[in-house]
Formats: C-alpha cells, sequence, structure tokens
C-alpha cells in the first residue's frame, strides 16, 4: 500500500507542532511581558502642561513646600491641585505679565478653570487615599519620585497593582518619619530595615491586602 | 433600559460572534485616554476636594415640610439623608426625600421658557407677566386673573400672595394637591404615649408627612419585648405597612368603617349612638366580638391609648374617632390638634372646585399654575383639563412638561428644592428652611420668583425669604445663620389649639351592599404621578404587593374568585364619574367586596419614564375628592392578560421558618430558660477563625421593628450607585437592588399574617460564594467581609448559583451606559460603577467602613464600631438596623447578636452569617389570639 501522506508531511507535521508550542504560551506571555514595559503602564509618561509649570524651579530653587499647592494631601483622598488664585498669590508681583501665566490670568478673568492634563492615573475602581499613606510615613517622592527635578512633571511609578501590593505586602522598606514625608531624595540608610520596623509599630502600619483596601 | 429588541437572525448573529471574538482580545490593549484635572478658580473656604460636605434643607410633600441633611461632593448633591434633629425626620428619610435626588437630575425635566412652543427666555415671562402688562389683561383688579399652586405652609409665599393681592385684590387665589390635607386644623399624636393605638384605614407607618417621626415612636415602644410594649389593631380595606406590621389587623369593607367606628363608639359607652350591641355583626371582616375585645383593651388604657383614622377618610369617621378619643380621655394626651399651617386650609374658596367653577363660567382670562399637575391629578368629572385648555393665557411653571405644561401657553421650568431658598412648615407647625445646593440646574424660578416677577417685585428669593422670617420672628444674623445651618427652628410646633366642636354623626344605616367599594389611594412609588418619572421608584417593588413599573385593582381572592378573574384579567370598574379598564392583581387580606385601586400612573406628558406605565384612575374619582365610592367590577372579557413585574412571587415559608415570629406569651416562656449556642451547626466550608486583631463587622435586623417600608432599599440604590434595569428585565428577575425586602403570609389567603424581611448579602463566615469563584473575584477580608471585586470579575456567576440566599446582582446588560450625563451627577463617587457582566452585591457599605477606618487613623482617635452607619440603617425610620464590630462586646449589635430573639437564616447550611435577625414580637392579645 502506497503511503497515504507525502513524505514531506512529516517535517510539516513537526514544523506546526513546535511553532505552535512556541506560539501558543508566546502569545500570551509576550503580552503579560509587553503589561508591565513602561510603554503599556505609562510610566514615564509626561505630557505637556497649558501652564509650563516648573516644579524644579518652585521647589528646589524657591523652596516652596508641596503642601502649598498640594493642599489637601494630609486630610483627603486627593491631594489637590492649587486654584488660579494660588498662582497669583505671588504672580501678581512677579513675573505677573509672563506669556506662560496667560492660562492662569485667563482663568481667573473668565471664572473658567486650567484644565490640566493628569499625569498618575488610576483606574476608576481604584480607591486611593493620600492622607492614610503621609499618616503613615509614605513619603511624596516614594511615589512621585524627584519632583523637585522635575521640570515638566513626568509619571515615575507604573501604578500597576503588582507596584501597590509590593509595599502593601511589606511597607516597611517605603517607610520614613512623618515629619520628613516632603523630603525629596531623602538618603535609605543602612538602618531602614529597622527604621522600618520602628514605624511600622510606632504608626500601627499594618499590611492590607485585602480586596477592598483599594477596590470599592 | 432597553435591550436587545430586534429578533436576531441566525446570520447576524455568527457575524456578531466573528467580530466579537476577533475584538475581545484587543480590548485589553487600549491605554486609559488622557484625562484632565480642573482645579478650582477661587477654592472656596469650606470645601476640601475630595472630602465631602452636608447641608441641611427640607423637602416640602403636600405641603409639609421633612427635614434633609443632603451629602455633596464638590458641590454635586448625590445623597440625600435625614436630619437627626428635625421633628419630622429625626434622622430617617423616607423613599419619596431620598429619590427626590433623581429628580434634580432627571434628564427630561422642562429646560427652556416657552411660549406656544417657541423658546422665549425668561426675560419675555416676566415682561408678560408684569404689572404693566398684566392689568391691560386681567382689570384693574385682577378680576381675571386666578393663580393654582401646590399645597404649600411657606411663609415666604404666604407673604407674596398678600403682596399679589395688595396689587390684585380680586384675583383668585388656589391651593391643590391631591393628597394634601385641607381641614383647618390637622390631629397631632403622640404614638410614645400610647399603650394600645387602633389604627383605622391609617397608613400612618409609611405615609403622610410625620410617617417618619410616628415610625420611631411606635418603634421606640416595641425595642424590648416586655409588659411595656406598645399594642397595635388595625382595622382596614386595602393592605398597608401599617396594617401588616400590626399586632392584629381586621379586614373591613370601606363603607362599613363608620359603622363599625359607631359600634366601637357605643361600646365604649355612650348609648345615644344606635348600635346593635345585642346582636353579632360582620363588617365584611371584622367581628362585633372583636370589636368588644378592642373596646375592652382601649378602655383599659384611658388616657394612654390612641385612635387614628386615615387622613383621607371622611369628616363622618374623622368625627367619630375625635369623639372615641374624647371619651378614651386621650385629647391632649395622646392626640391634640393644631391650626393647619398650609395656606388656605379649611376655606372652600381656596380649592380646585371654585377655580374650575370660575374657569367654567369663564372669568378667568389669565391662569398662572405653579407647581402641580392639574390637568393629570384632579378628578376627572371636574373636567379642569378642558377649562384650562379654553383659558386665554396659561402659564405653568413645573419641574417637567407634563399633562399640563403641554396644554400651557407659557412654560416656565420650575427649580427644584435643591436648587432654590424656600421655607415651609412640618406637620408640627416647625418653621423649616430649604437651601440650595446648587445653582439651577435647567435656569428653573421658584414660586417665589414667578410671584415677585408678577407683582414686579425686584429682590432676590433669598432676600424676600429673609424678610418673611424676619416677621416670624427670626430676627438678626445668628438667628438666621442657626436656622440654615440646623435647617430648621428649634421650638416652633405650633401651639395646641381647642379642635372644633365634635358632632358625632348618628350611624347611617349600612348602605346596601350589592355594590362594590373602591377606594382611591395614594402609590406607595409615585405618590399621586409627581414621582412618576423617577426609575428609583418606579423599580422600588411595592411593600405590600411587590409590583413595580404598574398599577392595579387591588382585589381579595374572594371577590377576584366571584368576578371570575385572577391577577392579570382586565376588569372594567364603573364608578359614577367613569368606568376604566384595569389589570387585576389579587392581594391577599385585602378586603372583600371592595377593589383598591392607585393614582399616579398612566401619565401622558413628556416624562419618558413615565409614559405608557400602568393607568390612570383619575378620571373616575368623584368630583368632591371622596377617597371612596362605589362602583361596579366586572370582567372584561375581551382583553389579554396583563403581565405584571413583580419581585416575589412565592409567600409562603413552607415551615423553613426564614422570617420567624411569636406572641410575647411564648416569648417569655422561652426567654426564662434561654441559653446562648455557642456551638455554630457544622460547616461544608473550611475556614480560619477570624483575627481578632481588626474589627469584625455584623448586622442585626430586628424584623419586629422592621415595616417593610422599604426606605433602606432606595437609601442602598442610591449609595451604591445600583443601576435601574426596566420593566422588561424585572420581569426577567433582572433588578438590580442588593436589598430587597422578602415578605411572608402565614395563615389564610383571607386575613393572613404578615412579616417583612429585608434580606442582603449575610456576609457568611463560611460563604459559598467564594469557594466556586473561579478567578478570586469574592473573596473574604480580615475584618469579615465578603468583598466582591468588580474589576476582577468574569461573569460566570457561579456564585450567584451558589449563594443560598440570592442575594447577587448580574449586570446583564450595560445599565449606566444608558443614562443621561446629568444623572451621571447623582452617582456617589466612593463607589465604582459597574459595567456589563459583572457580578455584584450588599458590600456593608465598605466605602463608609474605610472612610471613617481611615478618618480615625489619620487623626488618631480609636476607632469605634458604632461610628459607620450602612446607608439603609442610616435611612431606616425605626431603627431595626444595626450595625457594629464583633470584636466590642459592649456594642449593641453583640448584645442584639447573643440575645433569646437572635437567629441565623438558613442556620442549618452552616455559612455562619455575619448577618443576623430578631425574631418579630407579636404582642397578641390573649382574648383575641387563637394561638396557644
Amino acid at each position: 500500500m502506497p503511503a497515504l501522506f507525502p513524505r514531506w508531511t512529516n517535517t510539516a507535521v513537526r514544523t506546526v507542532l513546535i511553532s505552535l508550542a512556541v506560539v501558543l504560551p508566546g502569545v500570551p506571555i509576550s503580552v503579560m511581558a509587553w503589561q508591565r514595559t513602561p510603554g503599556a503602564t505609562g510610566s514615564g509618561y509626561s505630557p505637556d502642561q497649558p501652564v509650563p509649570f516648573n516644579h524644579l524651579l518652585h521647589v528646589t530653587d524657591f523652596r516652596i513646600d508641596c503642601r502649598y499647592c498640594h493642599a489637601s494631601a494630609e486630610r483627603s483622598s486627593v491631594a489637590g491641585l492649587p486654584p488660579s488664585s494660588a498662582c497669583t498669590a505671588c504672580h501678581n508681583e512677579v513675573w505677573s505679565n509672563s506669556i506662560a501665566l496667560a492660562p492662569v490670568r485667563q482663568s481667573l478673568a473668565t471664572n473658567r478653570p486650567v484644565a490640566w492634563n493628569r499625569v498618575n492615573r488610576l483606574p476608576d475602581f481604584v480607591y486611593f487615599n493620600h492622607s492614610i499613606h503621609v499618616a503613615k510615613g509614605v513619603g511624596c517622592e516614594t511615589c512621585h519620585g524627584r519632583v523637585d527635578r522635575m521640570s515638566q512633571v513626568v509619571r515615575t511609578a507604573p501604578l500597576t497593582m503588582q507596584w501597590c501590593v509590593d509595599c502593601h505586602a511589606n511597607p516597611g522598606p517605603k517607610l520614613r518619619p512623618v515629619d520628613e514625608i516632603t523630603v525629596m531624595g531623602r538618603a535609605v540608610g543602612a538602618d531602614q530595615v529597622a527604621l522600618g520596623d520602628e514605624l511600622v509599630r510606632r504608626y500601627k502600619v499594618r499590611r492590607l491586602t485585602n480586596c477592598t483596601t483599594c477596590h470599592r | 433600559m432597553t435591550s436587545f429588541d430586534d429578533e436576531l437572525s441566525r446570520r447576524n448573529f455568527v457575524k456578531l460572534l466573528g467580530a466579537s471574538m476577533a475584538l475581545a482580545g484587543l480590548d485589553g490593549c487600549s491605554r486609559m485616554p488622557g484625562e484632565k484635572i480642573l482645579p478650582y478658580v477661587h477654592q472656596p473656604r469650606e470645601l476640601t476636594p475630595g472630602i465631602a460636605t452636608h447641608y441641611a434643607t427640607a423637602m416640602m410633600l403636600d405641603g409639609f415640610a421633612t427635614g434633609l441633611v443632603v451629602e455633596s461632593h464638590e458641590g454635586r448633591p448625590t445623597k440625600i439623608e435625614g436630619n437627626p434633629d428635625h421633628p419630622a425626620s429625626l434622622g430617617a428619610a423616607g423613599i419619596f426625600e431620598q429619590a427626590s435626588l433623581l429628580q434634580l437630575y432627571d434628564s427630561n425635566r422642562a429646560s427652556a421658557v416657552r411660549s406656544a412652543h417657541a423658546p422665549t427666555g425668561w426675560e419675555a415671562f416676566s415682561e408678560a407677566f408684569s404689572p404693566r402688562a398684566l392689568r391691560n389683561h386681567v382689570g384693574g383688579h385682577g378680576a381675571g386673573l386666578a393663580l393654582l399652586l401646590e399645597a404649600t405652609s411657606s411663609s415666604v409665599i404666604a407673604d407674596m400672595i398678600a403682596t399679589l393681592k395688595g396689587l390684585y385684590p380680586e384675583a383668585g387665589i388656589h391651593y391643590y394637591s391631591p393628597l394634601a390635607r385641607t381641614e383647618a386644623s390637622i390631629p397631632q399624636y403622640d404614638i410614645r404615649a400610647a399603650n394600645v393605638i387602633l389604627a383605622i384605614e391609617s397608613d400612618f407607618l409609611a405615609a403622610g408627612p410625620m410617617q417618619l417621626r410616628m415610625s420611631r415612636e411606635f418603634s421606640d415602644r416595641r425595642r424590648e419585648p416586655s409588659a411595656d410594649m406598645n399594642r397595635l389593631y388595625a382595622i382596614e380595606s386595602a393592605v398597608t405597612v401599617t396594617g401588616s406590621s400590626a399586632d392584629h389587623r381586621f379586614r373591613c369593607r370601606p363603607s362599613m368603617i363608620q359603622p363599625v367606628l359607631a359600634e366601637l363608639y357605643s361600646l365604649l359607652g355612650d348609648a345615644s349612638v344606635p348600635a346593635q350591641r345585642a346582636a353579632e355583626r360582620s363588617y365584611g371582616g371584622i367581628t362585633s366580638s372583636a370589636l368588644r375585645v378592642i373596646a375592652a383593651d382601649l378602655s383599659r388604657h384611658k388616657g394612654q391609648c390612641l385612635v387614628i383614622a386615615g387622613e383621607r377618610q371622611p369628616p363622618s369617621v374623622h368625627a367619630l374617632v375625635a369623639a372615641i378619643n374624647e371619651q378614651l380621655g386621650n385629647t391632649g394626651r395622646t392626640v391634640w390638634r393644631i391650626r393647619s399651617p398650609l395656606l388656605g386650609a379649611g376655606d372652600g374658596s381656596f380649592s380646585i372646585e371654585a377655580l374650575a367653577g370660575r374657569l367654567r363660567d369663564g372669568a378667568v382670562d389669565t391662569l398662572i399654575c405653579i407647581g402641580g399637575n392639574p390637568s393629570y391629578n384632579t378628578p376627572g368629572p371636574l373636567q379642569f383639563d378642558g377649562a384650562f385648555r379654553k383659558v386665554r393665557n396659561t402659564a405653568y411653571v413645573g419641574l417637567y412638561e407634563n399633562e399640563t405644561g403641554q396644554n400651557a401657553k407659557w412654560l416656565v421650568p420650575a427649580a427644584h428644592y435643591l436648587e432654590t431658598w424656600g421655607d415651609g412648615r412640618a406637620y408640627d407647625g416647625t418653621l423649616s428652611v430649604v437651601q440650595p445646593l446648587v445653582q439651577p440646574l435647567n435656569g428653573g424660578k421658584s414660586a417665589v420668583e414667578i410671584l415677585a416677577a408678577v407683582c414686579g417685585v425686584e429682590k432676590s428669593p433669598l432676600a424676600l425669604l429673609r424678610e418673611s422670617l424676619g416677621r416670624t420672628g427670626l430676627v438678626g444674623e445668628t438667628a438666621w445663620t442657626d436656622a440654615v445651618r440646623r435647617g430648621f427652628v428649634v421650638g416652633a410646633a405650633a401651639p395646641r389649639i381647642q379642635g372644633p366642636t365634635i358632632v358625632v354623626p348618628t350611624a347611617a344605616a349600612p348602605e346596601k351592599t350589592d355594590h362594590i367599594d373602591v377606594t382611591f389611594a395614594a402609590d406607595s412609588r409615585t405618590h399621586d404621578g409627581s414621582f412618576a418619572n423617577n426609575g428609583w421608584l418606579q423599580e422600588l417593588p411595592d411593600p405590600v404587593t411587590k409590583l413595580t413599573w404598574d398599577n392595579a385593582a387591588h382585589l381579595s381572592p374572594a371577590t377576584a374568585a366571584r368576578l371570575l378573574v385572577g391577577s392579570g384579567d382586565t376588569v372594567l370598574v364603573r364608578t359614577p364619574a367613569s368606568s376604566i379598564r384595569l389589570p387585576v392583581l389579587i392581594v391577599a387580606g385585602h378586603a372583600d367586596d371592595s377593589v383598591t385601586v392607585h393614582f399616579g400612573y398612566g401619565r401622558r406628558g413628556a416624562e419618558r419614564l413615565a409614559a405608557g406605565v400602568g393607568t390612570d384612575v383619575f378620571p373616575m374619582w368623584p368630583a368632591t375628592g371622596a377617597f371612596v365610592s362605589s362602583a361596579s367590577v366586572d370582567r372584561a372579557v375581551d382583553a389579554g392578560q396583563h403581565t405584571f413585574a413583580i419581585t416575589q412571587s412565592h409567600w409562603k415559608m413552607d415551615g423553613r421558618e426564614q422570617a420567624k415570629s411569636e406572641t410575647l406569651r411564648s416569648y417569655n416562656a422561652r426567654q426564662a430558660t434561654f441559653k446562648p449556642d455557642d456551638h455554630p451547626p457544622p460547616s461544608l466550608f473550611k475556614g480560619e477563625p477570624p483575627p481578632a486583631a481588626v474589627k469584625q463587622w455584623a448586622m442585626t435586623i430586628d424584623l419586629g421593628l422592621c415595616t417593610g417600608c422599604s426606605a433602606c432599599v432606595v437609601a442602598c440604590q442610591s449609595e451604591n450607585n445600583i443601576p435601574v434595569v426596566g420593566k422588561e428585565d424585572v420581569e426577567k428577575s433582572r433588578e438590580m437592588q442588593w436589598l430587597r425586602i422578602d415578605r411572608y403570609q402565614d395563615g389564610t389567603e383571607e386575613n393572613p399574617e404578615f412579616i417583612a424581611q429585608p434580606m442582603l448579602c449575610q456576609q457568611c463566615e463560611r460563604a459559598p460564594c467564594e469557594y466556586v469563584c473561579p478567578v478570586g473575584a469574592t473573596d473574604h477580608s480580615p475584618d469579615g467581609l465578603n468583598e466582591m471585586v468588580y474589576n476582577r470579575c468574569v461573569g460566570t456567576r457561579f456564585c450567584s448559583n451558589n449563594c443560598p440566599y440570592k442575594v447577587r446582582r448580574f449586570n446583564w446588560f450595560d445599565y449606566n451606559a444608558e443614562i443621561s450625563e446629568t444623572e451621571k451627577m447623582a452617582k456617589n463617587p466612593d463607589v465604582t460603577v459597574r459595567e456589563r457582566g459583572v457580578m455584584e452585591k450588599c458590600t456593608f457599605c465598605v466605602q463608609r467602613i474605610r472612610e471613617k477606618e481611615i478618618s480615625a487613623e489619620v487623626a488618631g482617635t480609636p476607632f469605634l464600631g458604632s461610628s459607620v452607619v450602612t446607608a439603609c440603617q442610616q435611612a431606616c425610620p425605626t431603627r431595626a438596623i444595626t450595625f457594629g464590630s464583633l470584636t466590642e462586646p459592649e456594642s449593641e449589635v453583640m448584645r442584639q447578636r447573643e440575645g433569646p430573639r437572635a437567629y441565623n437564616v438558613l442556620d442549618e447550611l452552616g455559612t455562619r452569617p455575619r448577618v443576623r435577625y430578631l425574631s418579630r414580637i407579636r404582642n397578641a392579645n390573649p382574648a383575641l389570639d387563637t394561638e396557644q
């Protein structure tokens, strides 16, 4: 009886089987890997803003505290963006005719807000609360990066669930004393492990990894 | 609220299937779209972004105020709650108050001033109705001018009317709300002081301007089963919340109420009223012997008992009830009267009948109708609508372009009460302030602004309000600020007055009995139709029948059998006024030979949701406005079967005792030997004991206090962003309310005993749902919550199948995608809005728990379990719901959980629910009790 299939089909079947073995797990794996790249998470995202507000200048040179503008970070779930009137508190005196500040002046004249582009965005089903993180000793820098070096704000954290849970499962290494919350470039010393444990005790920091901590 | 109406052909189905398969994978690839942040230009001092603010205000219904506290997120009202200090609320909020939030954001609201179908703007209206322009048409004294307002108790409106009368002395002023009280003096009750209460066709626990307070006072005497418990008898034709909460409920034909009272009156000792004392009589449910027992019980508590007549009973019934209360020495102790704060109360010249007469005579040139909806909600024989259309110049000011608005020459959008300043009186006369929370969304105008324009007064509503309140004695900045902050003026209840002389009607011989009594009742959800466009209310199951999106002719089983009709058949109800076809709904416990019909349906206005829902019964309402009439009811043979959307189909417990009830006597016997059971039943499910370091949340619900009023259901819907699904989906059991109220009937079809049981996620310690979820979307938190994670859920619905309590809800469609932009503003920003294909359920208001937890930790203060109040608990007028932590042995929830009345529903399954129920205690009169 002659062969039912020609000889080349052996190679063909082998090729197909091997490529299936590669492709079938490979596609999801590469998608999952891609999901974690900065390109997918948005880490490094730095949109242009209507007013080219320079954190480098205001934080490093003028030493303005974060909470002058982000006033509700200690009290509310949102840190808050400054109202237009907060800008003109100083900019009535300095740079009062700057072209860069035209949107702020226009906002005050028309009573319409300045539309900033959101840099750090969480999905709507995530309920992040600034006040509790501040109260427990999570510094601004820990999530927002070296804002004091940013002339235009960049998102430095991937803001993935894994990233959140890493710290929630083991908060100690990321904690700092509450009075150093706004310090930028705080050196992490060799004693951070001991300090972390001490702060966990002092601030009664819990390892909250259950779902309704963030999802409600 | 739409579903896939078109039949899908097989070919299209495969096409769609292919496309959705191909695109499904791409769904996760999109980057989150860019988002804008809009900070304030000038940030208000009292406002911190992310922190809700609360303002006191008040809502008027049928002229009376209920004090409220409204939660606002960044200037956007999101939740309406009761004002704990206001005498008509005491912290609770009824379904209408809570659902009025949705009305504020309703996209069907009238949005522009128009004249003869062309938009004109407010200036044109105020010009056309200014004194200068109007005088030419209505005469120097305003004889041709008439105003129709909703029933109101507002001082500022009263002052504006006085100004108007100064300008136009002959103008006709009329007040009308179909369900408002019109007597010159209104009775006040002290339910707390009454040991025995007899309710005559009165739903005082769930309807009327004082229901929240009366429910609280009633329940305060029932919190602990003891000899101090009050006892409630109810005699009624239709089944009401009050009747079904009564210790003894008796059916009675509406036309027999007066003879029953006459016999009771004579039993209590006045022989001048003839009654067949010797003969044992039956009044279509209640018998003379039962009446004798009630009379004896009332006499034992002279001065400490109370007879309440339904507010819509005829004057003769009210006179008899007043006489009985007088006889029992209750007047001045449990019942007294105050002068009605409603404008024009007790004076027929202010009535709508007087206005209809003037319209018919052609005496009115210009009619301004502020609020209400007289073209729809007036008795058919009055023919108001036809007369209204014939008036040369009509203006309607209302929230919607409803039946009246469509027929009016001018339409002005009205401001919602959350958009305007105003005032009003609570039922006890307390002066309440209406404070706005937002600018009018559609440029709406309040009644005061309209009156000011007509009078040519150029002052803001706030200035006018302060002037008027100054005249009532609220002088000075401090007093004003205090009144606004509190929402009312402390200690401003009206003084008691001597009631009218009681003329005891001599008992008329019982009318001929070959007809059927028809009772016109306020609908539990649409009221008089003014809430018909409210999705939360349309979809709220009626507390008694569980009917949604509909009204029906309620008949007793025996009467239905006699008429050869069943539920869903159509009957023709014929009254002297008109005849109307209505679908039948058989209600166990309804009185025989009577039919109850409900106002508020069959709307024909521009409200999209209300259109085509139910049947309008106003046309057959007698012109006198009497709520009981005689009718003939016949089966309509040519009509098909009507489908009702009813959320409960089975009413028996079949021996499983989910909702336990016992008499005070049997409880006392049982309690003597009660020992807490420390051994929970065995469980199939594995579980570890919860950690003791964190709170362990638990709830108890007292079935003895729950009346089934459903305020909690609306509170939950509002707090947790629960969508409305529409009638078709309710028919398929797809309603979304996380909290439902199950209703069970025990005993005979004719006269069952009722029990209402709020059913929500039981937060089982060994939760069957958690074991079957393939993606870990439902899980247990360390603090004892059964968590539901929407973003993980893939919609297998295994959890719902495995839930023995059937409290999980599935989003069959993207219900939230179909709501308007304005309605989105009603959403609670602290709760995720769920999309299609996601399971959801009660979370014990986890957003409130976390908020309190976080704020206590940030402030460094101890976190007490009792500081968390769930939405359902907050709204409950009887405080039947208690919430707290099991880690606090002193907490109320622990005390109740360990008490003799506590039990778990379906305990034998070993789910160990965190919600426990307290069995209902009936304070049965041994003389009437058949149970041993």
